[in-house]
């Protein structure tokens, strides 16, 4: 266990380096440069060319790498160029991390919530309705574009809908619930999270569930199962205790994996609602060419995902014997 | 032991009669089935659109606009006044088109550098994983869209350079540089697949029996290795066209791809998305629909995935 | 039991337990959720008609003021951060608006637009026009009470020209006043051009006779700031600015709200009436919140539009128009063929029913533009007979070009990044196809790109594209000299015309104003009729003002305004 931590923090700093030569050469050779933006049409040439100079736009590649590498070393991932001219960027992303964290932590709860449970169900009730039922709406899920949710959802929760029941003879309306739509973010209780969560956790519903069932499947058909029934042990008790603990440990790799990708993952729906979290910050730097934001985003989500990806495969090992012992 | 079942039948699940468990299958395999119907539709679709348009999808009529579905225009008009029908029609062309593309360059990609990765070990190995491995770290979609938004003026200007300017109008290189954005990100998964596949494979007795008499490496790779690792493949790709399909609608929505006013349905929605979610009823044709469709495309891909995956590695059957 | 299943039975009991209670939190936040929705004040889905104020109705207008507890309270909407409040970093109105309230400068514009003093109360010119001496008011304080006087200017223009600063104007505003390119490209320590005279005279000197040196002088880039406060408080000084405008910063916080007060000691002569000023950055919609009385003025969209022109509404008795100072154009690259043909130029212009965009595509929201310069420009003059839409006479003269029959694929770059181009080159793309036969295909770029292309003519691939220009300042050289003279970096269209040229140099250091405008009106005809460009849009602005908010002015340019508002009760 030991050779193998050893391993894999070793190549944690090989790996950052790649990632952040790769992330620096894109924002540096792409398109246009933020100066150019900043100054948009009413661009002076002389200006603009001073203004390269003394960015350091003009010196060459590995020296432009160097400094930013310095200073990121100590915190400092430049300033933003173009939308939040002379703010930090570890302020910046420092203020929008946790409203994306909070965002991703309710979507993680309504996840595993409503898909650990359903997937076990469908596990249990293999190949009837109700398994049939539970994977079309896992598959549902994972297929219906975010771009397609996010007008539609809020569409359907900003206007009011009138029902008519004649036969009761009834009339009533629901809606709208302009909290939930047109409110400004405040925080973990604010309405606003509601529906962005709900549509990001559908990613997570998916996978628990799956992942549940298949577990609950595969062990359920198990010799140990298959004896505990044998000596004649009540059924909740098979399942409780023996079906469900090893179908944790997919759960361990999953949110994991999570965790790491959860960030990136927000940024159709962020921007959408206006929730002012990472997601949003990085389809606004993305446009406006701020690099310097788009590159410190991308390289923290890509540390973030390596480091995940180690604990996920630490706790693998704790969890299961057989692995620590390979 | 395990054999001794008392009171089997109060453990075993239901019995079930040989028609019930008929139709239980079938339905299982319903939405496969079902995936694979629409798939075929959308390809032919895809194939016939000049056909099969009423309109040209360029088609303006100012006189027209923001008409809702009628008998001349099926699925209504947009702020232009061009049909929907025919822009969704001509939509699933770009959309066949990318996710062809993308597929025969993650192919392409990820095929070779895989086998070669499990077969050879070593230095290679060790390379082509930590390639994958770098690729992995990076955020998905936020990524592809960068490196897309960073070579596009890139690639286009060297196209000129090199004389392709005019292949640049069509449009052509707009696709090139989605697939390339992502069979870039993409290949990495299946060379990871391949790579597992082949070294089981490796020290199988054919493999090594060949070998002894003398069959050159690379026909030992083609010839025995590779088909025993086709199903996990062919699983593992249809499993992702569903993604592909999805990654393909949000790039177009971001503006990475076919350029307006050619259609696609990912510009289509963006196009009517921001303009018409509040206002009822053009919500409905200018944005649900479209979105619908995309949405059943990925359905389609997935569910059929889905049952490829349980038809190829059937679970353990009662 | 074995011992082993019962110590790993108790370790995954707990697993389970973990499980059960993530269920359980699921739930509960589910729940928790719909609960909270419920009970948001006018969410309630189940009441009988008691719904909030939703898009699409029709609201009961608000006449009089909210209660605010006797202090005169305006609210008004802010589009979006603004980039900063540091008038040497301002390049945008956005920013400008705000840095324009709590910061003055030598002179400033009044609501028409018109040069007026400020800090300085008169100026002397020299006879070759090329020195300016500015005698300030003695009277002026900052606003924690420090007087200001010469030496605070000197200081402030030093600090635009000072390399470290980063300025993105110096050179646009600034760069006439000699000296000034020598310290900003480290060639010298000082600017030789501005000089302290005695504490309240300062004499700046400019390179060339310019009539339009004052206009320019009205952007922030020259405001006064404060030494202490600057070098005081480093990086992050505008967070408590000590300005000498109208208004004084009290809270930012960012994203959600800015609150300006009255500052009680301004020198002016118009004194500030509003006891607070509230820009209200987050809150979603605007229009809802004006609707419902939650804001005093709003800004209408392309949205809310129809809504607010409709006579019927009560919304249009609400609402006001403001210029922009900007016109749109549709730029033919003249270097580039087919458009070295003037002939293909003018059938184009002819192809295309630009009032149908404006009425289609834009709602009629903007202006359709004849002429390059805007309304509100001085100088400005209806064009005697505008182009009109003629796609027969558009045909007959494509036929008499040289690309008649051979007309080669034509580009039309254009900015744009999401998966929607701009729909007014759809439609317009779409007529010249059908009036012309000709395929024009669309490409989107993004804007940096697309502006570091265009910032060198000569070399520009691009055959046309479409651009806006907004004034910098008030004065006709900045259309009409700066976008066509031969050489300029601005002159897109790669328009060369001696004539012409001849023209605006005169005029740029003609002192008579009238022959000054006479000159670069005949420039503008001379212009027009090369067809270089196609003007397309005057963008307006409209605005929706509570009735009870009087002396509301809507500039095109960053001026002061908030002062000569007030709220009657």
């Amino acid at each position: 266990m030991g050779a193998f931590v050893i391993r894999r923090l070793v190549w944690l700093p090989v790996l950052l380096f790649f990632i952040s030569v790769i992330t620096f050469a894109l924002g540096l050779y792409g398109p246009g440069d933020p100066v150019q933006v900043l100054l948009g049409v009413h661009a002076n040439p002389e200006t603009v060319e001073r203004l390269r100079r003394e960015y350091g736009f003009d010196q060459p590649f590995y020296v432009q790498y160097l400094n930013y590498v310095a200073n990121a070393l100590q915190g400092n991932f430049g300033y933003s160029l173009v939308k939040y001219r002379d703010q930090p960027v570890g302020k910046l992303i420092a203020d929008a991390l946790p409203v994306t964290i909070q965002l991703n932590l309710v979507a993680i709860f309504l996840g595993l919530g409503i898909g650990v449970p359903l997937g076990l169900l469908a596990g249990l009730q293999r190949d009837t309705w109700i398994d049939l039922l539970v994977r079309g709406l896992v598959v549902a899920g994972i297929s219906l574009p975010i771009i397609f949710l996010n007008p539609v959802l809020t569409f359907l929760f900003s206007r009011r809908h009138d029902f008519v029941l004649a036969a009761a003879q009834m009339k009533f309306s629901v809606g709208p619930f302009l909290p939930m739509v047109a409110g400004h973010w405040d925080g973990l209780f604010s309405a606003k999270i509601i529906l962005p969560a709900f549509i990001e956790s559908l990613g997570i519903i998916a996978l628990m569930t799956r992942q549940m069932r298949a577990g609950m499947i595969e062990v359920l058909s198990e010799d140990y199962i298959r004896t505990a029934r044998a000596k004649g042990l009540r059924e909740r008790v098979v399942v409780v205790r023996h079906a469900m603990r090893n179908a944790l440990i997919p759960i361990a790799t999953i949110l994991g994996l999570m965790l790491g990708g959860l960030v990136a993952g927000s940024f159709l729906v962020e921007n959408w609602f206006g929730v002012p979290g990472v997601g949003a910050l990085a389809y606004d730097a993305l446009f406006s060419r701020d690099y310097y934001i788009t590159m410190a985003l991308v390289l923290l989500i890509a540390i973030a995902y390596v480091l995940s990806n180690l604990l996920v495969d630490l706790t693998y090992g704790l969890l299961d014997p057989r692995i620590r012992k390979a | 032991m395990a054999q001794q079942t008392i009171n089997a039948g109060a453990l075993k699940p239901r019995a079930q009669s040989p028609q019930a468990r008929f139709v239980r299958r079938i339905l299982a395999n319903l939405p496969a089935a079902l995936g694979a119907v629409v798939i075929l539709l959308m390809v032919f679709i895809a194939l016939f659109a000049p056909f099969l348009a009423p309109y040209a999808y360029d088609a303006q009529n100012l006189n027209a606009v923001e008409q809702p579905p009628s008998r001349a225009h099926w699925f209504g008009t947009d702020a232009l006044g061009r049909d929907m029908f025919s822009r969704i029609l001509w939509g699933a062309r770009s959309a066949v088109f990318v996710i062809l593309m993308v597929t025969v360059v993650d192919l392409l990609l990820g095929v070779p550098l895989g086998a070669i990765a499990g077969y050879f070990g070593g230095w290679a190995d060790t390379i082509i994983m930590r390639t994958a491995d770098i690729l992995f770290a990076f955020p998905g979609l936020l990524f592809v869209f960068f490196i897309a938004a960073t070579i596009k003026p890139g690639i286009i200007n060297w196209a000129k350079t090199i004389g392709l300017g005019d292949f640049a109008r069509t449009g052509y290189l707009d696709y090139a540089v989605v697939i390339i954005a992502l069979g870039v990100i993409g290949w990495a998964g299946l060379a990871r697949l391949i790579r597992a596949q082949v070294l089981t494979v490796k020290e199988r007795e054919f493999v090594i029996g060949a070998h002894a008499i003398g069959v050159p490496t690379w026909r030992v790779i083609v010839r025995h290795i590779l088909p025993n690792a086709f199903a996990p493949i062919i699983v593992a790709m249809s499993m992702g066209l569903g993604d592909i399909a999805l990654s393909e609608g949000y790039l177009s929505f971001l503006g990475i791809g076919l350029q307006p006013p050619a259609p696609s349905w990912g510009n289509i929605i963006a196009e009517n998305a921001g303009r018409y979610w509040r206002q009822f009823p053009q919500m409905i044709w200018l944005v649900f629909i479209p979105g619908l469709v995309l949405a059943a495309i990925v359905f389609a891909f997935n569910f059929f995935g889905d049952g490829l995956n349980e038809a190829l590695n059937p679970e353990i059957v009662d | 039991m074995s011992n082993s299943e019962s110590t790993n039975g108790n370790r995954w009991l707990i697993g389970i337990i973990v499980i059960l209670l993530v269920a359980l939190c699921g739930a509960v936040c589910v729940g928790g959720g719909v609960l909270y929705v419920l009970m948001q004040p006018g969410a309630n889905p189940f009441a009988q008609g008691a719904t909030p104020v939703a898009p699409g109705k029709q609201p009961v207008p608000t006449t009089r003021p909210p209660a605010t507890g006797g202090k005169a309270i305006l609210r008004l909407p802010g589009t979006s951060d603004p980039r900063t409040l540091d008038p040497a970093q301002v390049n945008d109105t956005n920013a400008g608006q705000f840095v324009a309230e709590i910061f003055s400068g030598l002179v400033t514009l009044d609501q028409n637009i018109k040069v007026v003093p400020d800090i300085a109360e008169k100026w002397d010119v020299s006879d070759d026009r090329k020195t300016y001496t500015f005698y300030l008011r003695k009277e002026v304080k900052f606003h924690d009470g420090r007087p200001v006087t010469a030496q605070d200017f000197k200081y402030s223009i030093e600090r635009v020209a000072n390399p470290a600063t980063l300025s993105p104007t110096a050179e646009n505003y600034l760069g006439d006043i000699v000296g000034i390119k020598d310290k900003l490209n480290r060639r010298a320590a000082e600017v030789s051009g501005v000089q302290v005279i005695d504490d309240y005279t300062l004499k700046i000197t400019i390179d060339a006779p310019k009539s339009y040196f004052l206009a320019k002088l009205t952007f922030p880039t020259a405001y006064v700031v404060d030494k202490n406060n600057v070098e005081r408080d480093g990086r992050n000084w505008t967070d408590k600015p000590n300005g000498t405008g109208p208004f004084k910063l009290q809270e930012y916080v960012r994203s959600q709200r800015m609150i300006l007060a009255k500052n009680e000691n301004y020198y002016g002569d118009v004194k500030p009436k509003l006891d607070q000023v509230q820009f209200i950055f987050a809150g979603g919609s605007f229009m809802t919140m004006y609707e419902n009385g939650d804001l005093e003025s709003v800004y209408v969209t392309i949205v809310d539009i129809d809504r607010a022109s409709d006579p019927n509404s009560p919304l249009n008795k609400e609402l006001f128009l403001g210029p922009s100072l900007a016109t749109g154009f549709i730029v033919f690259n003249t270097l580039k063929p087919p458009f070295d043909d003037p002939k293909v130029r003018l059938a184009f212009a002819y192809a295309m029913d630009r009032q149908k965009v404006i009425d289609v595509v834009y709602h009629k929201m903007p202006m359709l533009a004849n002429t390059i310069l805007p309304p509100g420009m001085p100088g400005y003059v209806e064009p005697a007979n505008p182009l009109a839409y003629d796609p027969a006479k558009a045909k007959q003269l494509l036929a008499e070009s040289k690309y008649a029959g051979k007309l080669p694929d034509i580009t039309w770059t254009t900015i744009g990044a999401g998966g929607s181009a701009a729909q007014d080159v759809q439609v317009l793309v779409g007529m010249l196809q059908s009036n012309l036969g000709a395929r024009v295909s669309i490409q989107q770029t993004d804007d940096a790109s697309f502006f570091n292309t265009i910032d060198d003519p000569t070399r520009n691939p691009y055959q046309m594209f479409d651009v806006g220009w907004s004034a910098d300042y008030v004065d006709p050289q900045n259309f009409l000299d700066i976008l066509f003279r031969t050489g300029s970096t601005q002159n897109w269209a790669n328009y060369s015309n001696p004539q012409m040229d001849k023209l605006v140099d005169q005029a740029a250091v003609e002192k008579d104003t009238a022959t000054r405008f006479k000159l670069y009106q005949q420039a503008e005809q001379m212009i027009l009729a090369d067809v270089p460009v196609i003007p397309l849009t005057h963008s307006r602005e409209y605005w929706l003002t509570k009735p009870y908010v009087q002396g509301m002015v809507y500039p095109p340019m960053i001026i002061p305004r908030l002062k000569y508002v007030s709220i009657e009760r």
